[in-house]
């Protein structure tokens, strides 16, 4: 099977290069053709009633990390906010 | 015998009776890794003023007879995809190089509650994908039986650890065999339990559904220990199972009179080598002598349950590392031309080559017109799966495989061959699709002295039951052998 990869690559949020196209083409056709010997199975998908999960209730949060804290791994920081390149003009 | 050889049920009396103190035994630990990790490369971080600081604190609780846990003043080394507050947690990644948590995982704060020592955090492949534990952006993991050879993965770090004597137990993650497969090319015990028995709450996610914290040590009765320690139910985490967990150590019991154990063909056939094949067959003849009973069956999807897995782990990946965009934490690439441009450049600059791969193939089969043709199908294969593990384990109570199909390969042998890499777990992804209870042992080793391993499967939360088989096994086996490092 053909494989768009800049298609992909471009859903996926990656950049891939010319250099790396071929390697990733092959790669990925070769995984598809091993997962395509998958038997086509009668059936449909449904939740497992034994396996629920079990959700916790809303609460509010009583132990909170310092926003300086938090800001302390951000790639780049001004006045207390996250900053990110400029997306409206 | 130095500190650092001996078990952590040993340790743990000897610090009980004092005997010895955490301080020594950390020290020890950490000295054995000063000397040997130069050719092992197993530890990403380690900072001996923090573990000896925790050591004095286990002391301290110890001596005040405050100490309630077992695991009081045992240093313990950690995978790097768990996060640990104030502890740099890279995921062996360019894209987390620099992060450093606000919170702990709740594992981490359960070892933190019991007086555990923290001896580092150590290297494993990206974001636990794949095998052999090259994928670490910083450095390749070498096999301490033979340094030429990968430890395994994506645990390597782990495996490879505790087996040189770097640290005394440690804790890995499992998604397709990460830990078992480490476990039995490293020659130590790996234990990957119940999907939903550990709390999955700080472990960096790579496919949550499979996703599964556990152990590592260099006998059954330390990876009961340590176990014992992590499992519980987390309100932190939506699929932590509610149910009562006793301890495994207690329960242990070498008597496997009566135990059926289940041998599926299927796992016997495509691409095990014969010594390995030999090696298990051996130990189980053992296990017969001690009373075991054995019975032959068959698990037909195995054959597809690869491609399954990689369809859903990558499915899953594509999904949960959407979050690293450079935008919060992690790394971000320079001189950005706008917000797409940074999220592409950021993302293709951060993450690894396999990295990258699987979220495409994960983007690829939930992308539009694709969907039912792979992870739709690969769902519903994984249905099957578990039908016919629920089918063994009605005439059964443990089933017996090889854990990897050969022992350790050759550093850069299977590197530009994605396939022959995913071949590696073919024998331990169907355990991640059902959310079974795994546990490899050592049970032989290759002409060259490589470690072959066992893997004994058993029925959801019956972590006893193959402990115990695995206790016996160890018992006719002899256990643990030192690699000549």
């Amino acid at each position: 099977m053909d494989i768009d990869i800049r298609h992909i690559a471009k859903l996926s949020r990656l950049r891939i290069s010319d250099d790396e196209l071929a390697g990733y083409e092959k790669e990925m056709s070769d995984i598809i053709a091993m997962v395509e010997a998958m038997p086509d199975i009668e059936d449909e998908l449904t939740v497992d009633p034994d396996n629920a999960m079990t959700l916790r209730s809303d609460e509010t949060v009583s132990e909170k990390i310092p926003r300086d804290e938090i800001l302390k791994n951000a790639p780049k920081v001004v006045a207390g906010c996250v900053v990110v390149p400029k997306t409206v003009e | 015998m130095k500190l650092y050889e001996y078990s952590a049920y040993e340790l743990s009396e000897m610090l009980r009776a004092k005997k010895i103190s955490s301080r020594e035994l950390t020290e020890s630990v950490l000295c054995r890794a000063e000397e040997v990790d130069g050719k092992v490369n197993a530890y990403i971080y380690t900072d001996r003023e923090m573990s000896l600081k925790m050591a004095d604190r286990a002391d301290h609780l110890i001596a005040s007879g405050k100490a309630a846990s077992r695991l009081a003043g045992i240093p313990v080394g950690i995978k790097d995809n768990i996060s640990t507050k104030g502890i740099p947690t890279t995921c062996a990644s360019k894209m987390l190089e620099n992060y450093v948590p606000v919170f702990n995982a709740t594992v981490m704060d359960k070892l933190a509650d019991a007086g555990c020592v923290i001896s580092g955090k150590l290297n494993m492949d990206e974001f636990a994908m794949g095998s052999s534990t090259e994928n670490s952006y910083f450095k390749t993991t070498r096999n301490p039986f033979d340094n030429d050879c990968v430890p395994g993965g994506s645990s390597g770090g782990s495996a490879a650890a505790v087996a040189c004597g770097e640290a005394v137990i440690a804790l890995g993650s499992d998604t397709g065999g990460s830990i078992r497969q480490p476990a039995s090319l490293c020659g130590v015990v790996g234990l990957k339990p119940t999907y939903g028995s550990v709390s999955r709450y700080g472990l960096v996610a790579f496919a949550s559904s499979l996703d599964q914290i556990g152990v590592f040590g260099r006998c059954v009765r330390d990876a009961a220990l340590l176990q014992d320690e992590i499992q519980g139910h987390d309100s932190m985490d939506a699929t932590s199972a509610h149910r009562s967990y006793p301890s495994l150590y207690d329960g242990l019991n070498d008597d496997i009179s009566g135990l059926k154990i289940g041998i599926p063909s299927e796992y016997y056939e495509r691409g095990v080598k014969p010594g390995v094949t030999e090696a298990v067959m051996r130990s189980v003849k053992e296990l017969e002598k001690r009373g075991a009973k054995v019975i032959p069956i068959s698990l037909p999807s195995t054959k597809y349950a690869l491609s399954a897995y990689y369809i859903i782990a990558c499915a899953e990946a594509s999904s949960n590392l959407a979050r690293f965009d450079g935008v919060k934490y992690g790394y971000r690439a320079k001189d950005c031309d706008g917000l797409i441009d940074m999220y592409e450049r950021t993302r293709s600059e951060g993450f690894g080559r396999e990295v990258k791969r699987r979220i495409m193939l994960g983007t690829f089969v939930l992308s539009s017109g694709y969907f039912d043709a792979y992870y739709k199908k690969a769902k519903l294969l994984q249905k099957r799966i578990q039908q016919e593990f629920d089918d063994a384990f009605n005439s059964v109570d443990v089933i017996v495989t090889p854990t990897s199909p050969s022992e350790a390969f050759k550093i850069g042998e299977r590197v530009l061959d994605p396939l022959a890499m995913y071949a590696a777990d073919i024998c331990t992804v169907t355990v991640n699709i059902a959310g079974l209870p795994a546990v490899s042992v050592p049970c032989g080793y290759s002409e060259s002295g490589l470690p072959y391993g066992m893997q004994i499967i058993g029925r959801k939360f019956d972590e006893q039951t193959i402990l115990n088989a695995a206790l016996a096994h160890e018992c006719s086996f002899g256990g643990f052998r030192k690699p000549a490092i």
